[in-house]
């Protein structure tokens, strides 16, 4: 029964299906926001359905030096880690997110599957800009695991050592994670977490490969890097797994800094929610988008090192010493 | 060489690219260690063809070597055929050709600053920069009719003369455009991935650049004050009064930073010749056509465009010759991105300016 319901879960609601339509939702939004900032009409809201929808009247094609199997299976790997992964994501008020036990680890593990998708999809690609679009993957996705495993254990520990009262602790059960804050208040109003959140907005265009840190898939360098020998439904599959790690990851952000409700109706904490992931994303990727060119991989990697990670180091240290 | 050494073709049809040319580039990792050059994609026999037509027609064939520097191609094509056939072009002519010249030079450093901005994934200054070219490209329309190819040349002056409504039309188009370029000007010396992008990046010194004898915003941004206008001033330039924009960064940044501050000499240009443009005829006859050969070279938007032609007493020219910029700066790649990564190649190219089709014709 229990498996059942986690694979209604990962494909209804919140993961599959619904994270779907949020996603891509989302997905239409911030191109539809993004155009108004650069004085254009921008496409419809539906436009990323309609994207998909004439992939997958697209012939597969394959290269013939191409390795088959690995070429096939990444957008698949990818689409199918990110549907997991939005099942673990806790809508507060609504869903508590699967299975309650050190969830936040297992997303942590998770999280970066859809970039090791790609990194498996551009070196099985044999064309040259997928390797560099590879190499290129592995160099960010370096620089942004550091902070995010920070900004983790930062959240952990602090709610682990306030459970634990006062002592030596981590909680790793988002729901736990999200309770207490919805007694104590909100981690993303605490001076000493604000580092933290902050480097998480940082790490949100890093994870989701948009401006300035769109670099493995740069157009103008390497013409799409990984992607570049995909066509049809396999794209479709890439862009799927791509509107889910949206809602993933502007989900995890809501939970982990400001999972707080405002009713006892499920549908206005429902929106709630959504609210607040959309203005996640406005603040962290449409804006910030719209607003920067392109790093270089090493000036992006510098960048990593010295701001975000230091950033959630202190809020780390902070949370150790308090 | 190592292991992780590899080949990596960059066109002849890439995003970064606005023309045909395919670059073979030897790449250790992120880091260039080789680049060949393929050119010839946009070859079209023009030389050849100018040599089937007669001198008249040849303007509108010369207009048609490339798209952004079109009016500089008729234009110094015009004047060596003026030469050759020894003709003094009425006063008005030279103050529109300069006016045509210059309007032409804005769109055309405002469209390579907008690719630069284009290059560097930086999109939205890319839409602002275009956006503030569609300015110009209005004047354009409005007074020649044409948003690319002008066709305001001719033999023997210019075709289309400019009314006092036009002119308070092109003055009022100048006052909306000064305020807007000068923040472009501030985003690309401000804005930090911009700089951090371009800044040191594709470095070209005055010895080498003297050495391959660069031409145009590639010299004046290595420091060279080279510059046709004030070389060797033709049509109504000697009148006029203007400053030569020299950086001594060397770098792609001090291109951009050339051609970004040319925009204002060109609207000083453009507003002295408002004002200063004396009334009177548009064009003169051609008259009979002697044996003869003339030279005559301008400064396009790209740098030095010269042109040769020999008569032979016919209306077809015996020879019809000229060197393009993008010809003499192509060379300075070579120096320009030795030891530059992936990500830095097209931004080098654009900061060339480079025509294919010019180069190729």
């Amino acid at each position: 029964m229990d498996t059942l319901l986690g694979i209604l879960h990962m494909c209804i609601f919140p993961g599959g299906i619904f994270a779907l339509i949020i996603g891509f939702f989302f997905k239409g939004l911030d191109r539809r926001v993004e155009a108004r900032l650069q004085r254009r009409v921008g496409p419809p809201l539906v436009q990323p359905w309609l994207d998909t929808a004439k992939l997958l009247t697209k012939e597969t094609l394959i290269p013939n030096t191409a390795c088959k199997e690995a070429f096939l299976m990444a957008p698949v790997v990818g689409f199918a880690g990110m549907a997991v992964c939005a099942a673990f994501i806790p809508v507060p008020g609504v869903f508590d997110g699967l299975y309650n036990m050190g969830d936040l680890l297992v997303l942590f593990y998770l999280l970066p599957i859809p970039a090791i998708a790609m990194m498996m999809g551009g070196s099985a690609s044999s064309s040259p800009f997928g390797a560099v679009g590879f190499s290129r993957e592995m160099i960010i996705m370096l620089a942004y695991e550091t902070p995010l495993l920070m900004i983790l254990l930062s959240v952990a520990m602090l709610i682990g050592k306030a459970l634990n009262g006062g002592d030596w602790g981590a909680e790793f059960s988002l729901l736990k994670i999200v309770e207490w804050q919805q007694a104590n208040g909100s981690l993303g109003l605490n001076p000493i977490m604000i580092p933290a959140f902050l480097a998480y907005l940082i790490f949100l265009p890093g994870t989701m490969g948009v401006p300035p840190f769109d670099i493995p898939e740069a157009e103008t360098e390497v013409v799409e890097g990984p992607l570049l020998e995909y066509g049809g439904p396999l794209l479709a599959l890439f862009h799927v797994g791509s509107a889910l790690k949206t809602f993933v990851v502007l989900g995890l952000g809501v939970a982990m800094f400001f999972p707080g409700t405002i009713a006892d109706s499920w549908i206005l904490n429902l929106l709630w929610f959504l609210f607040k992931c959309l203005v996640l994303m406005l603040v962290s990727l449409t804006v910030v988008k719209s607003a920067t060119g392109r790093y270089r991989i090493d000036q992006a990697f510098r960048f990593f090192v010295l701001v975000p990670t230091m950033l959630a180091l202190c809020s780390l240290l902070l949370v150790w010493l308090i | 060489m190592s292991i992780a050494t590899y080949t990596m073709p960059l066109g002849p049809v890439h995003v970064a690219l606005e023309e045909p040319v395919y670059f073979n580039l030897t790449v250790d990792g992120e880091n260039i260690k080789n680049v060949e050059l393929t050119s010839g994609h946009v070859h079209r026999g023009m030389e050849q063809l100018a040599m089937q037509r007669n001198l008249v027609k040849n303007v509108t064939l010369t207009e048609r070597v490339c798209s952004l520097c079109s009016n500089s191609h008729s234009f110094t094509y015009s004047m060596v055929v003026e030469n050759a056939l020894q003709l003094e072009i009425p006063e008005r002519a030279k103050y529109l050709r300069v006016m045509a010249e210059e309007i032409k030079r804005i769109a055309s450093h405002l469209f390579n600053t907008a690719i630069q901005a284009h290059i560097a994934g930086f999109k939205s200054l890319f839409m602002h920069v275009m956006e503030v070219r569609e300015i110009m490209q209005d004047v354009k329309e409005t007074v020649y009719g044409n948003r690319m190819n002008l066709a305001s040349n001719c033999i023997g002056g210019v075709k289309c003369d400019v009314d006092a409504e036009l002119i308070a039309y092109i003055l009022k188009q100048l006052d909306v455009i000064e305020p807007q370029m000068r923040e472009i000007l501030d985003i690309f010396d401000s804005n930090h991935i911009m700089l951090t992008r371009t800044k040191g990046l594709g470095i070209l010194p005055p010895e080498e650049a003297e050495a391959l004898g660069v031409v145009g915003p590639v010299a004046r941004g290595s420091g060279l004050r080279k510059d046709v206008r004030f070389d060797s001033p033709y049509a109504a330039y000697p009148n006029l009064d203007f400053d030569l924009i020299v950086e001594d960064g060397c770098c792609v940044h001090s291109r951009t930073m050339v051609r970004l501050r040319e925009l204002f000499e060109s609207v000083k240009l453009i507003r002295q010749c408002c004002e200063q443009m004396p009334e009177g005829p548009v064009r003169t006859h051609m008259g009979k056509i002697p044996v003869n050969e003339a030279f005559a070279h301008t400064e396009a938007p790209r740098g030095e465009v010269a042109y040769y032609i020999r008569t032979n007493g016919t209306e077809l020219p015996a020879r019809l010759k000229w060197r393009v910029p993008s010809y003499m700066n192509w060379k300075a790649l070579g120096v320009m991105m030795k030891g530059c990564q992936i990500a830095e190649v097209a931004l080098v190219l654009n900061s060339i300016d480079p025509c294919v089709s010019c180069t190729e014709r």
